[in-house]
């Protein structure tokens, strides 16, 4: 039988081209097992979902990287814009200082008060905008408190007195303590202003390191996630292939396959539902095909050899019915156009009568043996005893034969079955009358039977032609008849078909063995109805059986 | 016309065909029986008859195997064979009378025709 390979259930062995290598391992075949049994439309579903879920999470990873990356770049600006600014508060305290010393030192000219004055107002400006940029860090808020109060108390304890005595007196605000107490306390300042400009370029570092690190974050979530989608694509693709194009493919092979007459093809069942449902539908219909053609096979058959059969018939009845015709034709020609002596008138109608019996009686042995069908032969059921029956058959049947030589030889005093008397008579004769018949130079023919073990045994013997090898299969053939009409024996070829349903009928057995110039020997076994009853002859006690009973008594043979 | 020197070999298993045939011939033939292909190849050889009525089923032989021996037995002087057979299909005719038949009649036969058949071929032969 042919068989054709789909998209299999994991479970199912795998033609080694097709046993997939990209996909196995563990995972793999566990998640195909579990959804074997799922349709396809569930399947496409399913992967659909999952590429999107897969799709959606990358591109959230990414927003979440390029929102962080952004933040950094944030960060940094602001780092910066509040070095810019702190840069400003430095200028303007430098303006502060320079226009002071200016001051002091061009013995109060008073130019030079207006970029001190100027300087004041920039002041509180400067720090607001250093605060306004500030991160929420303590430390450096304080740090830009600190310095806040440091710039006002060198204007408003250093700066505005220095004014003041220098307008008085620029001796004294030259003087060397005066220059000193200036100079600690810009120092100081300066130092603030170092402290906070050296604090926010490490900020602005950091911020610079982490918004690359974000962008080198962002790139491989991005990359990662176009790879992933794409792998996924792939899989969901062949996925697709593998599921439906595969067993599309392979239902239509089968198909044609069927077309080109080979209905023994079958498709392995299972995969996704609609293919389990398609695969087991075509395997059905592959089946009833089959079947069907092979009933038409065994009907054509059994036509052909009912028309041979038919033909052999015509053929037995065209030379078996011609004779007694030919006959009763001539004889009554003769009587009718002749002038014939009485007493030949008597002799030809005795001829004509016999003619046209045996004519009746070769039509009742056709109609005999279109009955020979099993079951169609009606047996009675009753005890006999096969003994005598054989006895007289043979007795029957050596007064018409000078040629032969009948001989009977039972040890056993009876041989009890139970059947159908005249229809065993029937199979005796026929056996009987073929062993003279199939003997045409005559010679002995033996009849022995045995009791066995729970069978009676009857076997007839002759010195005869025997059946050639050729023809031993067909011997028991409804209308065969071998070489018989080439030898020139009449017959239909029924007895022996009809002896064979007539035993066969009662549940025994017939056969032969037979070399073909050294005569045969057919032999036929009919069930022992009580293995007792041959010791019950003996006079020992018998009949026990209590469903017996309508097989009690049997008239046993005295004869012989 | 007929006369007893004119010998005919009736040759049929069938004892009611053999005594149709010969009441159906003129009773001046001498007439011999033979039941089987054996006696009735035995018979041309000894009696050596003029005509031969054939069947050609036999028993122990086919009548064609008759019809050989005679065939050979009288190579010189060929004797008439009439088959008269039940087996009538064309086939079996040509059989026959490629075998060396004279004639052929099938059973069931007209007494009338057998004897018009047997006188043709005897008035041939002379």
């Amino acid at each position: 039988m042919s068989r054709i390979c789909l998209a299999r259930a994991p479970d199912a062995t795998w033609p080694v081209a097709a046993r997939p290598t990209s996909l196995s391992g563990r995972p793999v075949r566990r998640l195909a097992r579990a959804t074997a049994s799922l349709s396809l439309l569930t399947r496409v579903i399913a992967g659909s979902a999952m590429l999107a879920i897969l799709v959606a999470g990358a591109f959230t990873l990414l927003l979440i990287a390029t929102s962080h990356l952004g933040q950094s770049t944030n960060e940094q600006a602001q780092s910066r814009d509040l070095t810019k600014a702190t840069l400003g508060l430095e200028r303007v305290v430098n303006e502060l200082e320079v226009s002071l010393r200016s001051f002091v030192i061009s013995d109060a000219d008073t130019r030079f008060l207006g970029s001190w004055r100027q300087g004041r107002v920039d002041v509180p400006t400067a720090i607001a905008a250093v605060e306004k940029l500030l991160p929420n860090d303590l430390a450096q808020r304080r740090q830009v408190e600190q310095l806040s109060l440091l710039i006002h108390a060198y204007i408003d304890e250093y700066g505005l007195p220095l004014i003041a005595i220098a307008r008085i007196s620029t001796s004294a605000a030259r003087s060397p303590v005066a220059t000193r107490e200036g100079l600690i306390r810009i120092g100081s300042i300066r130092n603030h202003l170092s402290r906070l400009l050296s604090d926010e370029d490490s900020l602005a570092a950091q911020y610079a390191a982490s918004a690359k690190l974000e962008a080198a974050r962002a790139v491989r979530i991005g990359v990662g996630a176009l790879i992933a989608a794409a792998g996924l694509l792939v899989v969901f693709g062949v996925f697709l292939a593998r599921g439906v194009a595969r067993p599309v493919r392979m239902v239509a092979a089968g198909a044609s396959q069927v077309a080109r007459g080979d209905l023994s093809t079958r498709l392995d069942e299972g995969g996704a539902a609609e293919i389990d449902t398609l695969t087991r539908a075509f395997n059905g219909m592959a089946r009833s095909l089959e079947q069907g053609k092979h009933e038409l096979e065994t009907q054509n058959e059994e036509l052909r050899h009912s028309q041979r059969m038919m033909s052999q018939l015509v053929s037995v009845v065209s030379h078996e019915l011609r004779t007694p015709l030919a006959s009763i034709r001539g004889y009554t020609s003769v009587l009718l156009n002749r002038d014939v002596a009485p007493a030949d008138v008597t002799h030809y109608l005795e001829i004509v009568h016999e003619q046209g019996r045996r004519l009746e009686a070769l039509v009742d042995e056709f109609l005999e043996g279109e009955r020979v069908e099993p079951g169609r032969i009606e047996l009675k059921d009753e005890p006999l005893d096969l003994k005598p029956l054989l006895v007289a058959e043979a007795q029957l049947l050596s007064s018409g034969t000078s040629k032969h030589q009948i001989e009977v030889a039972i040890d056993s005093e009876s041989l009890p079955v139970r059947g159908d008397r005249d229809r065993l008579a029937q199979v005796i004769d026929n056996l009987l009358t073929n062993a003279v018949k199939y003997s045409p130079e005559g010679g002995l023919v033996e009849v022995h039977a045995d009791l066995e073990i729970d069978a009676v045994r009857v076997r007839i013997r002759d010195q005869g032609l025997g059946v050639s090898e050729e023809h031993q299969a067909r011997i028991f053939t409804k209308f065969f008849r071998g070489d018989a009409r080439e030898s020139g024996i009449t017959g239909t070829g029924l007895g022996l078909a009809v002896s064979r349903e007539i035993i066969e009928g009662h549940g025994g057995r017939i056969g032969f063995t037979s070399q073909a110039g050294s005569g045969s020997t057919f032999w036929f076994e009919l069930p022992l109805t009580d293995r007792r009853r041959p010791r019950a002859a003996d006079g020992s006690t018998g009949g026990e059986d209590g469903d017996r009973d309508d097989a009690e008594p049997v008239s046993l043979p005295r004869r012989l | 016309m007929p006369d007893e020197t004119t010998t005919i070999l009736i040759c049929d298993d069938e004892p009611s065909l053999r005594e149709l045939m010969r009441i159906s011939l003129p009773s001046e033939y001498s007439f011999v029986e033979a039941t089987h292909a054996a006696e009735a190849i035995e018979l041309v050889e000894r009696v050596q008859p003029d005509l031969v009525l054939l069947d050609v089923m036999l028993p122990g032989a086919s009548g064609l195997t008759v019809l050989e021996s005679v065939r050979s037995a009288t190579e010189s002087r060929p004797t008439p064979v009439l088959v008269v057979s039940a087996f009538s299909a064309e086939s079996d005719q040509r059989a026959a009378l490629r075998a060396g038949a004279s004639g052929f009649l099938k059973k069931p036969f007209d007494p009338e025709e057998l004897k018009t058949l047997v006188e043709d071929l005897l008035g041939a032969r002379t």
